[in-house]
């Protein structure tokens, strides 16, 4: 039996290569994945998340842990879909159209996914109509929208308007995000939740599924 | 009316800590400083000044050139020094008219574009349509973004020289060509801002490299961000190798244009986020610090030269040793970051750092307030950061 709690030090320490390893012995000896995922994998992520609140870790080594959970998580996905585990929620993700930025998205998702959401990311510059297909393809409950530049914010609004005229509005939590968003534009687009980072991010969208 | 050298004067005074006259104003000085093309016209016509196409300075941000006649008309009191080549490594000749949503601009020669089948703009390194495209603007969008091109790299082999393809010593028609306009802007009495490449140090805009047509090495931004934690040793010799031959350029530009520039754009990586930072100020002090101290302490034992470092966000924490690094000007002072808070900065920064900005809020206030909001929030946050020091762009 491998030593697992290697594998929450390797995600805490952004060391890829060990958690890899370390989920592949786990699974060869007969772990389940949802054990290396709810006992190893979330709790190392929510201490990464709760270090980047503290300013102990910044954007490298959250993108170094995100990487090392994302190989381990690779290895799990497949055998999750084939158990029926229900993910801790569906989140559609992406950067809205017009807007090409994508690392605080890219950061957001890895978190929520190492915190057990199952996440589609739709990338950046991504128009309404693609994320109601999503949902609908999904059966999102939660849609994470990022906007890095004041002239990509009104996409905000547009793709929430999109969701209601489509007549899916209803059924998912619009979170939003990205440097120049507040909760006052937030509040005045109709999204029910804003983010500043990515950690909170994943406490938002817990709270918003509950 | 030209300026008399009182611009020059004003900021000269505002650099060296004393009393200006007048707060000074920078639109258009550097890169950093700039206005987008679609800006400079609608100035253009708002004062009644020739109506003429605007040229394109720095065509990633789409920045207008602010011509004689603007820059009087708005009281600037620095110029820019027009750089050759545009980081998509094309030179700034031949222009031709180019229409931008409706707006005719003027472009070089090799600023060479096609549209994808989404309407995107894409825009090639070197003019060269044979290469991958380098930069993207969206459809309806404002400026372009780099785009990824990412070759595979063996992280276990590892070059630096890859990632210092950028970073070489001028040809000497470079070095020629930089004392003409230097000339041309000391002659227009205001202070002159030069940016002459090569000492941004990891700046992410520059990581990807859109004037080469076949970048190796880490153009990844994620990579690269990456890289400053796991890759140390790599980044320490990328650093290091282009300091030193920004050291040599600099070495002979100096010779070239002697102290006829009184600021010197050096570096806009950016330190900050909305609420925090890249990286901790350890780790500034351990990879970047020594590379910029290099840089200062040779321009000041050497020259005139004022240095400005540019970094957008909540960077306080960085002052210190930004200036313990020999930084003199610090550019934008996000004042809506957090921990940016004017009269804290001045109170605690404000004898020895000069503050180029400052001004409106240009997340909010700027994009989204009224006229009025505009007028209020730009001045409230300078009064603060004025007493002797502060430029406005």
């Amino acid at each position: 039996m491998p030593e697992l709690q290697k594998l929450y030090d390797a995600v805490l320490n952004g060391d890829q290569k060990t958690a890899v390893a370390v989920t592949q012995e786990a699974l060869a000896a007969g772990v389940s994945p949802m054990e290396l995922i709810t006992n190893y994998m979330v709790p190392a992520m929510d201490k990464v998340g709760s270090l980047f609140e503290c300013e102990e870790y910044f954007v490298p080594e959250l993108l170094l842990s995100a990487r090392a959970m994302k190989g381990s998580l690779e290895l799990l996905r497949p055998l999750l879909a084939a158990s029926g585990a229900e993910p801790a929620g569906r989140v559609v993700i992406g950067t809205v159209k017009g807007d090409l930025h994508d690392i605080g998205k890219n950061l957001v998702a890895s978190m929520l996914e190492g915190a057990g959401f199952e996440v589609t990311d739709l990338g950046a510059d991504v128009p309404a109509e693609k994320f109601i297909a999503a949902i609908e393809e999904k059966k999102a409950n939660v849609v994470a929208l990022s906007a890095l530049l004041t002239v990509t914010m009104p996409a905000m609004r547009t793709t929430i308007e999109a969701l209601k005229q489509a007549g899916v509005r209803e059924k998912v939590k619009v979170m939003v995000g990205g440097a120049p968003v507040t909760q006052q534009f937030a509040e005045e687009i109709g999204a029910d939740g804003y983010s500043d980072n990515a950690s909170a991010a994943v406490g938002l969208a817990r709270k918003l599924v509950a | 009316m030209a300026p008399s050298d009182a611009s020059r004067r004003r900021v000269l005074d505002a650099l060296s800590h004393r009393e200006p006259d007048r707060i000074p104003v920078d639109f258009g000085g550097t890169s950093v400083t700039g206005i987008h093309v679609s800006v400079a016209a609608g100035l253009r016509e708002h004062f009644g000044l020739e109506r003429r196409p605007v040229k394109i300075h720095e065509p990633m941000q789409m920045l207008g050139m602010v011509d004689e006649d603007l820059a009087t008309a708005l009281g600037v009191d620095v110029t820019g020094m027009p750089r050759r080549k545009a980081h998509f490594g094309f030179t700034f000749e031949n222009w031709k008219e180019w229409e931008f949503n409706g707006l005719e601009v003027l472009v070089p020669g090799n600023f060479r574009t096609t549209t994808d089948e989404n309407g995107d703009v894409l825009l090639y390194p070197q003019g060269d349509t044979s290469a991958a495209p380098s930069g993207r603007m969206p459809k309806g969008g404002y400026f372009f973004d780099a785009i990824i091109r990412q070759n595979h790299f063996d992280p276990e082999h590892l070059d630096p020289a890859d990632n210092l393809e950028e970073f070489q010593p001028l040809p000497e028609e470079d070095i020629a060509a930089i004392a003409q306009p230097v000339r041309a802007a000391q002659a227009t009495g205001r202070a002159v801002a030069a940016s002459f490449g090569g000492t941004g140090f990891g700046d992410i805009a520059a990581v990807p490299a859109v004037g080469l047509k076949d970048p190796r090495g880490i153009r990844d931004v994620t990579e690269w961000y990456v890289s400053l934690r796991s890759r140390r040793p790599y980044i320490h010799a990328i650093f290091e190798k282009q300091c030193e031959t920004a050291l040599g350029n600099l070495k002979r530009i100096h010779a070239a244009v002697g102290n006829g520039v009184d600021v010197v754009y050096l570096c806009g990586t950016d330190f900050g986020t909305q609420t925090s930072a890249f990286c901790s100020v350890a780790t500034f002090r351990e990879l970047w610090f020594p590379y910029y101290k290099a840089l200062c302490d040779w321009i000041h034992a050497n020259t005139s030269w004022k240095c400005f470092k540019h970094s957008c966000g909540s960077v306080e924490r960085f002052f210190e040793a930004f200036i313990e690094a020999g930084f003199d000007i610090i550019n934008p002072v996000q004042c809506s970051a957090a921990g940016m808070e004017p009269r804290a900065l001045k109170a605690k920064y404000g004898e020895r750092l000069v503050f180029w900005g400052g001004g409106v809020d240009t997340q909010q206030t700027l994009p989204f307030g009224t006229a009025a909001q505009v007028r209020g929030g730009g001045p409230a946050a300078l009064r603060d950061l004025r007493a002797r020091r502060g430029l406005r762009f």
